[in-house]
């Protein structure tokens, strides 16, 4: 039974999927997320306090403007969703 | 209220210079029949501001335009911005309306409904333009700004730009035919567009193919295809720089800001990442973030290459980035120079201090994880800003530092304490007073005071706050008796402490019925408030010392206080009449009126008019409405009056007064004397009112409201009768125990008339014993209202005491004011008809009154008499008395 989607106020470990590649700098701006990138797609996965700080994280995203593809609760022992051609995103 | 209001947020962008014409765009927008609203909902970056500003800029109406910001979340503040922006554009569309957003609780259905009416009433059509409206949205407004559209009249359009769908009934306004949108799909810049843009605006002579790549690439987002144009220019290997673009598949803008920033000399960079921090961006505050002394010459440069800022106003004082760039700005600085970004929030929050700008001020300091320094700046700013009634803002606040960080500062702590009463979020007050109350008795090591004469003010302060707890919970002896332990514990010359603390005091002796207590605790709050040249709140004291006075009887006092006031304010005056004005000149047409001086009380309520709605404290819109309808009330224009009286109830404003008149009672009052005395007993039943209520000061005029109900209402047994005399006497005596004259006046004025009918002489010398009791305390007064307001029984009475006692002048007085009422307002067949004034004159020249005895009937001087004869003889073009009365007869008018 996945013990995250269980919680009451949303808190638990999420992955959000963005069209287009973030460089590795953004990190820094979404502290405690890790960023992996992929082939013209971003991954954000981490731990979300509740449902307040997964909005202000969708706020951030949409100024930025990239186009938000799907946002998932995964549980925290789940196998961390990889993406299919991860890449070390080179130094710019 | 926001205060200060931020002019830049309300300048209507100009239309850049250059611009690519979207007439696709614009073509959709501009309709014969405009919509209700219009959206223009996409991205960041998608070009939908200009596109609003370049269709209004053509459009040809006025335009309110509001740049909306996070702090609009605050509804006082949203609509705050709203109504000044709709009454730059429309001149005088918010006067009634910017004073009751000012009360700590604006009551938003009034302020709709006085908005939507003055909206109403324009003759020419408004858009009011709200950009960025993501940034406020939220439940605080949506309702609010729904309603609003739902009620606009046709002349007015609200256009609403923003990135996300705002939370308004789309689907009904879209069904309705209601709505025009402009999505992301719309606003994407098309091959065309992106080749005019490309080539004729920025003049980069690129071929069709490397626009349809970056068309392609940048997916027609118009920020991306400006930096892309921004890296183009001055390259030599433009098809290079395309390709090698297009066939990367990084974020569009991290690509872009990246080509552009690489290609800035290192100063530029620098500063762009440097001052990416601010929201807003002028010289010298650029220049205390950076350290360098290049603000100025690098923002107008940064202007000139089009390079990331818009100017915010038309001097080229203030810029912002635009919001994309400053993030991807944000995220370079973030990552290159992690450990800085903390200094230039500090420097940014000490530059916002220095220019008494608290609220940026704070927010830098906080985003420097800077508390003691945010703290510092609340703690100096904290007491300016509850006065100035930004309660909302400190109350923020509240919750940004930690209690342990207010604990050690008393200060700040009694500010706080301040705005969560302001708030009336009372919960957590008492501990935090009391663990106030420890650290001032055993000051801990790390305690902060910035300035000493301000702890010197926190013993009073504090004791104000408790009197205004127990006011709160009703105990009136607790007020007074900590309202008087702070008057004790103020500092020296802490005159506003002293001043809150005795008008508490008042405030609970008002309630109490106690009025010469609390007329004398009110002067004591005048005292201290005109020493601490606080001359807004002196006036708003000041009606309560003159409603006072009326309640007392006192009707020549009240007016003084009015007229001291009065000219007590113009003193101050520097450019224009004070705040408060208004509602002393609406206090005078009181007593006018009262002393039947209709001219004298019509002019003073065409004043407050000629001032505007604007020049009065918060209470004004529904006090001025009052006044005006008792005038017409008085002119026998009952509808006029009842229906006054339901816009009154609309802007009413409570504070912290008891509602001692409240304005229903007064409207109920006015459905007696129209016969409509079911829907008056409706009213008296909603307010659970009873004959038999124990009777308190705070509900007297409600008590007296249903007397007169009662006496009027069909009776076949006679109990309702029965039951208002036995109310009426009650109340007689009560007022005779509180010293409330003007309610004894009152009294003894409906219960003569009650107790005299068809009782044959013996209740007819009853009557006139009552009569004549009112008459002796109504007559050092010139009372005339509440005599002639009782109608024909009170003639009648008024005529047997005449009959009784021919040498006592004021019955007659009365008698004669009788005529001018009953005979009300007519056509008088002048060309230039008299003025009721004139009208007062003429009824008395009929007499065989001498003219100083005329003045003193009149309380005029003989001089102002003799130009009322004057004029009089002119305008019915006679020559003397004799014919003036003879012709005036042949005219109707006597």
């Amino acid at each position: 039974m996945n013990t995250a989607a269980t919680d009451p106020d949303g808190s638990g470990f999420y992955e959000i999927l963005l069209q287009g590649r973030l460089d590795a700098r953004w990190a820094a701006c979404f502290e405690g997320l890790t960023l992996t990138t992929g082939d013209g797609f971003t991954l954000l996965a981490g731990p979300v306090t509740d449902q307040a700080a997964l909005h202000g994280l969708l706020h951030r995203l949409r100024d930025i403007g990239l186009p938000l593809v799907s946002v998932r609760q995964v549980g925290t022992d789940d196998e961390p969703r990889t993406p299919h051609h991860t890449d070390s995103t080179p130094g710019a | 209220m926001p205060s200060p209001l931020v002019r830049t947020k309300l300048y209507v962008p100009r239309a850049r210079h250059v611009v690519v014409p979207r007439s696709r765009l614009t073509d959709h927008l501009t309709r014969e029949w405009p919509p209700r609203l219009t959206l223009v909902a996409g991205p960041a970056g998608f070009g939908k501001t200009t596109l609003v500003a370049a269709w209004a800029g053509a459009s040809g109406r006025p335009v309110a335009w509001v740049s909306l910001e996070e702090s609009e979340q605050q509804p006082a503040s949203f609509w705050t911005y709203v109504v000044t922006a709709l009454d730059n554009a429309a001149p005088g569309v918010g006067a009634g309306v910017l004073p009751l957003l000012q009360a700590p609780h604006p009551p938003m259905e009034s302020v709709l409904a006085t908005l939507l009416n003055g909206l109403e009433a324009l003759p020419d059509g408004v858009d009011l333009v709200l950009d960025d409206y993501h940034l406020a949205d939220g439940p605080a407004i949506a309702g609010d700004v729904a309603f609003l559209v739902e009620h606009l009249p046709p002349q007015v359009h609200l256009v609403i730009s923003t990135r996300a769908d705002p939370a308004l009934p789309l689907a009904r306004l879209r069904a309705r035919g209601e709505l025009v949108e402009v999505r992301a799909a719309d606003l994407r810049f098309t091959v065309e567009e992106a080749t005019a843009y490309l080539n004729d605006v920025v003049g980069l002579d690129l071929d069709d193919p490397e626009i349809a790549m970056l068309e392609g690439r940048t997916e027609g987002w118009i920020a991306a295809l400006q930096l892309a144009a921004l890296s183009l220019q001055g390259r030599d290997d433009a098809a290079h720089f395309i390709a090698g673009f297009a066939g990367d598949d990084r974020y569009v803008v991290d690509y872009l800001v990246e080509e552009v920033l690489g290609r800035q000399p290192d100063a530029v960079r620098r500063f762009l990442l440097d001052t990416s921090i601010l929201d807003r961006l002028s010289a010298s505050l650029c220049d205390a973030v950076t350290g360098a002394g290049n603000g100025k010459a690098m923002l107008e440069s940064l202007e000139r290459s089009s390079l990331f800022v818009i100017p915010l106003d038309d001097s080229r004082q203030w810029y912002r980035y635009h919001h994309l760039f400053a993030d991807v700005l944000r995220a370079h600085l973030l990552e290159e120079r992690p450990g800085e970004v903390a200094g230039l929030h500090r420097r940014a929050a000490e530059s916002y201090a220095v220019s008494a700008e608290p609220v940026p001020a704070v927010r830098h300091a906080l985003a420097a994880g800077d508390v003691e320094l945010a703290a510092d700046v609340m703690e100096r700013s904290v007491i300016g800003m509850l006065r100035r009634r930004d309660e909302a803002t400190v109350r923020g606040w509240v919750d940004a530092i930690p209690d342990e960080v207010v604990h050690r500062r008393p200060v700040l702590a009694v500010g706080f304490i301040g705005a969560l009463m302001s708030r009336g979020e009372f919960q957590t007050v008492p501990t935090r007073l009391d663990e106030l109350e420890q650290v001032l008795a055993d000051p801990p090591a790390d305690r902060v005071v910035l300035e000493e004469h301000e702890l010197a003010r926190v013993p009073g302060a504090m004791e104000t706050y408790r009197a205004a707890l127990w006011l709160v919970a009703g105990d009136p002896a607790g007020t007074v008796a900590h309202a008087d332990l702070a008057i004790a514990r103020a500092a020296p010359g802490d005159d506003l402490t002293v001043a809150a603390a005795s008008a508490l005091s008042g405030l609970a002796s008002w309630a109490g019925g106690d009025l010469e207590s609390a007329h004398r605790a009110y002067s004591l709050a005048v005292k201290g408030l005109e020493r601490a040249g606080n001359i807004a709140d002196v006036l708003g004291c000041s009606i309560t010392l003159g409603d006072l006075r009326v309640t007392q009887g006192r009707l020549g006092d009240a007016k003084r206080t009015y007229e001291d006031a009065l000219r007590l304010a113009e003193a101050h005056e520097t450019d224009g009449p004070l705040r408060g004005e208004a509602d002393m000149l609406v206090g005078l047409s009181q007593i006018a009126l009262e002393r039947n001086e209709i001219a004298a009380a019509t002019d003073d309520l065409e004043r407050v008019a000629a001032l505007g709605e604007g020049l009065g404290l918060p209470q004004n819109p529904y006090r001025w409405r009052v006044a005006r309808a008792r005038l017409r009330e008085a002119q026998g224009d009952l509808t006029g009056a009842v229906d006054l009286l339901d816009e009154a109830e609309r802007v009413y404003v409570g504070d912290f007064s008891p509602d001692v008149c409240p304005v229903a009672a007064r409207r109920a009052r006015v459905l007696v004397a129209l016969g409509r005395t079911d829907d008056a007993l409706d009213w008296a039943r909603g307010r659970e009112l009873t004959a038999d209520d124990d009777l308190s000061y705070v509900r007297e005029f409600e008590h007296l409201t249903l007397a007169r109900i009662l006496l009027h209402q069909k009776d076949a047994d006679g109990t309702a009768r029965a039951a208002a005399y036995g109310l009426l006497d009650r109340l007689r005596v009560a007022a005779e125990q509180g010293g409330r004259t003007g309610t004894l006046i009152e009294v003894l004025a409906l219960q003569a008339p009650a107790t005299g009918g068809g009782r044959g002489p013996h209740g007819l010398r009853r009557a006139l014993d009552t009569l004549e009791r009112a008459l002796r305390l109504a007559e050092p007064e010139g009372y005339v209202r509440t005599f002639v307001g009782e109608g024909a029984p009170m003639a009648d009475l008024l005529g047997a005491l005449v009959r009784q006692d021919p040498s006592w002048r004021y019955p007659r007085r009365l008698l004669r004011a009788f005529e001018g009422a009953t005979t009300g307002p007519r056509h008088q067949g002048l060309v230039d008809p008299l003025s009721a004034r004139e009208l007062d004159v003429l009824r008395l020249l009929a007499t065989d009154l001498s003219g100083p005895a005329i003045a003193g009937e009149l309380y005029l001087s003989l001089n102002t008499v003799r130009t009322h004869t004057k004029n009089v003889y002119a305008k019915l073009g006679v020559g003397g008395r004799r014919a003036a009365v003879t012709r005036a007869r042949e005219l109707g008018l006597l």
